[in-house]
């Protein structure tokens, strides 16, 4: 069973609108990296916001009135995608429809503010309206209740690779269940203390822009990106790998390069996860090694590294690059930073 | 296009579980045969401003006993109950070898992220505070699981707040019945920490008496936590190897109440479309269900509507019921993983494990209580139900190998 893309929807630093973004990217531009600081830390950090315009108009919503950032761009990435597919959820649709939610960190502003309220005020004083939202799941389940679905709902948890297990996942779904589309989201929202853990690691850089090849370090970035999957599309996820996991960085490079040869397809663009940190060298070298030469694509310069929404916003840009030239295919390709790389290969399903 | 129709039996062919019930299968068989109450107090953070005061707690010993290397001793709780349940199961099957690992978790190494904060905002530069990172993650418990225990697949990590571990289960269950994979790795995890206990107390939902789960006097929930592991295989192709089969998963249901985040809707109808769905799966009706492992939470909410929807599709039957979390708290996404092992060593041992704490049952729905003690009886197919934050729901059958279709 092969699965296919119906619709798309993005939430990005340089915009929501699919062509519009796409022709920012064409044109080179950088998202604008804002000052971070928590009261708490000494530090400040740059990351990449979002702008807040994009999401406004679901601020009425009753359902997502006290939830965080995230569910709002989960929200917005996941309805742009469904109008994109030309579906309108009556309860007919919704009830052969299943949501499967990609994530890193999840809900980490309300979690990090009820953990500050536990800290600094007492247990007595955590606010059960902020608990609810740190759960993984809360996004995913708003927007299976903006959408009125009622069957299958998923939320996966992983490191940057974790939006192609979810499409993975929705690819098993429409093999092995009666399911007709999969709406396949990845969000991510930012937080002070995020930039902190990842600044520890050694994974961002304390500048305001992103250096592909440098290893200085990424910024990391709010936004979503949905896809709709169903058995028919004009573009299909001919292979969506598995997944390579790994214990350390040696056994990532060769986890990448088992992911690049094992995806053997003959593609003409490569759109790789290359963020600025040791991923870099490690996806080169497996790009080197099996497909010198072909052309690569690097939207993590332009959207910063969303984690849980990067694989699905770098799949919709193969999708936007295969529409817009003579190419067949092109591989997604995704080395995460603790847990997996991984991969698709994407083709017009005329191919 | 339509999706794959092929129907193969599943076989479990291994299981690990560690909790507050025991080390293993054989611990946990006895004190749920002796209806061991294994809540006690908690003493890892201070509990002095909330409501709840007790949880089902692993001890720290038993988690030692899985440590072997000075790497693994820095490794979070959680990552040691992984490593504890995984070592059992490959114990059982050495030559089980999955294709991939399908977990359910809640909060990962929640621990080491508080840890983190506290450092930052304290201002302490701790050496420890790169190690806490490296293991805060969900997916760092799966790896260092599968690094002991000698697996390298992958993993797909699912976070459906209470019901993960059965949706990991059913997931599994789905993809090798289905002949997508042949040999799937699945279950759950979660440890106790203090933001996901203050959680709950801040809901309301925890309790300072004991759990009563479908008790009229039923006054909330306690916590707990733990580790459990199913491994599936393609039933014809273990019978070709000569694995032993322990049990049949053969039946997923799963459905999405959107009534409100924490509040399951008071109908019962998530929980209802949950069993409904896994018995069509299944291929059984309510009749032939000897017993179900039921969420019970002992919340208000969460006992009045899954009560009402037993009540409702086995009402002819009187279905034997009970909680094990009545004996051990409950462990968040590592329940649904639990409490499936829990049903599969009850429909081996063929006993009924209890629902301990309770008096008397809420009138409004009318359950078949399995009160107190442990019973022995005639098992081949027995319910397990999760729900969970979301409106997630989810419920899988299992099956003695004795009774094929």
């Amino acid at each position: 069973m092969t699965a296919h893309i119906q619709g798309m929807g993005w939430i990005t630093p340089l915009g929501a609108d699919l062509d519009e973004v796409w022709q920012r990217v064409m044109n080179g531009d950088l998202p604008e990296a804002r000052e971070l600081a928590g009261s708490d830390a000494d530090r400040k950090h740059f990351y990449v916001p979002v702008p807040q315009k994009l999401v406004e108009s679901l601020a009425r919503n009753p359902r997502l009135r006290r939830s965080s950032a995230i569910s709002y761009f989960a929200a917005a990435a996941g309805l742009a995608a469904l109008e994109n597919a030309g579906i309108k959820m009556t309860p007919e649709v919704a009830a052969k429809t299943a949501v499967v939610f990609a994530i890193a960190s999840g809900g980490v502003v309300y979690t990090r503010k009820f953990y500050e309220q536990i800290v600094k005020q007492g247990a007595n004083s955590a606010s059960p309206l902020l608990f609810p939202e740190t759960v993984y799941n809360a996004p995913a389940s708003h927007l299976a209740a903006l959408l009125g679905v009622d069957g299958a709902s998923y939320t996966l948890v992983g490191d940057a690779s974790v939006g192609v297990a979810a499409l993975k996942l929705a690819e098993q779904l429409l093999a092995t269940t009666e399911v007709e589309y999969c709406v396949v989201i990845g969000a991510e929202e930012v937080d002070w203390v995020l930039c902190e853990a990842y600044r520890e690691w050694r994974l961002v850089t304390s500048r305001p822009q992103i250096e592909i090849g440098s290893n200085r370090g990424t910024l990391l970035a709010e936004g979503a990106a949905a896809l709709v999957l169903g058995r028919t599309g004009d573009v299909a996820l001919r292979r969506i790998h598995n997944g390579g996991s790994f214990f350390n960085r040696r056994q990532a490079r060769e986890a990448i390069s088992r992911v690049h040869r094992e995806l053997d397809d003959e593609v003409t663009t490569i759109v790789c996860s290359a963020n600025g940190t040791f991923i870099d060298k490690l996806e080169s070298a497996a790009i080197e090694l099996t497909r010198p030469g072909v052309h690569v694509l690097k939207p993590k310069a332009h959207f910063g590294e969303a984690l849980g929404a990067g694989a699905l916003q770098q799949t919709i840009a193969g999708v936007l690059g295969l529409a817009r030239s003579d190419a067949d295919a092109a591989l997604i390709s995704v080395l995460g930073f603790n847990q997996q790389a991984s991969g698709v290969v994407i083709t017009r399903a005329s191919r | 296009m339509s999706p794959n129709r092929a129907s193969r039996d599943v076989a479990i062919v291994a299981a690990g579980i560690i909790s507050p019930l025991g080390r293993d299968c054989a611990e946990t068989i006895a004190s749920l045969r002796a209806g061991h109450d294994a809540v006690s107090p908690v003493t890892s953070f201070d509990v002095s401003k909330c409501r709840s005061s007790t949880a089902g707690q692993i001890q720290d010993e038993w988690l030692d006993c899985f440590v072997r290397t000075r790497r693994q001793k820095r490794l979070h709780r959680a990552s040691k109950m992984m490593i504890a349940a995984a070592e059992e199961l490959a114990g059982q099957d050495r030559d089980f070898a999955p294709e991939l690992i399908v977990i359910g978790t809640t909060s990962g190494g929640m621990t080491f992220g508080e840890s983190f904060f506290r450092s930052l905002i304290r201002r302490e530069n701790r050496p420890e505070r790169a190690g806490w990172l490296a293991n805060y993650n969900p997916q760092k418990p799966v790896l260092d699981a599968m690094e002991a225990a000698g697996f390298s697949a992958p993993s797909q990590i699912i976070a459906n707040a209470c019901a993960s571990g059965t949706n990991a289960i059913g997931h599994a269950f789905s993809l090798v019945r289905s002949g997508e994979c042949d040999r799937v790795l699945c279950g759950g995890y979660d440890a106790i920490s203090e933001m996901v206990f203050v959680g709950f107390d801040s809901l309301q939902a925890s309790t300072s008496e004991k759990i009563r789960p479908f008790d009229k006097a039923r006054t909330g929930l306690v916590l707990g936590e733990g580790a459990a592991l199913l491994a599936l295989e393609a039933f014809d192709q273990a019978v070709s190897r000569g694995a032993t089969i322990l049990g049949r998963v053969t039946g997923y249901g799963i459905s999405t109440d959107n009534f409100h985040l924490t509040q399951p809707h008071p109908s019962g109808i998530g929980p209802q479309l949950a069993m409904e769905r896994a018995l069509a799966s299944a291929g059984r009706n309510a009749a032939e269900v000897d017993y179900i492992n039921a969420h019970g939470t002992a919340t208000a909410f969460n006992d009045a509507t899954e009560g009402a929807a037993i009540a409702r599709l086995f009402n002819e039957t009187k279905t034997p019921v009970s909680s094990t979390k009545s004996m051990m708290g409950h462990s968040l996404g590592a329940a649904g993983a639990i409490e499936a092992v829990i049903s599969l060593l009850a429909l081996r041992e063929q006993f009924l494990p209890p629902n301990i704490n309770f008096c008397e049952c809420d009138p409004a729905f009318d359950l078949n209580i399995v009160a107190n003690a442990a019973r022995e009886a005639e098992m081949h197919c027995a319910l397990s139900n999760s729900f969970g934050f979301g409106g997630t729901n989810a419920t899988i059958v299992l099956e003695t190998v004795h009774r094929m279709n």
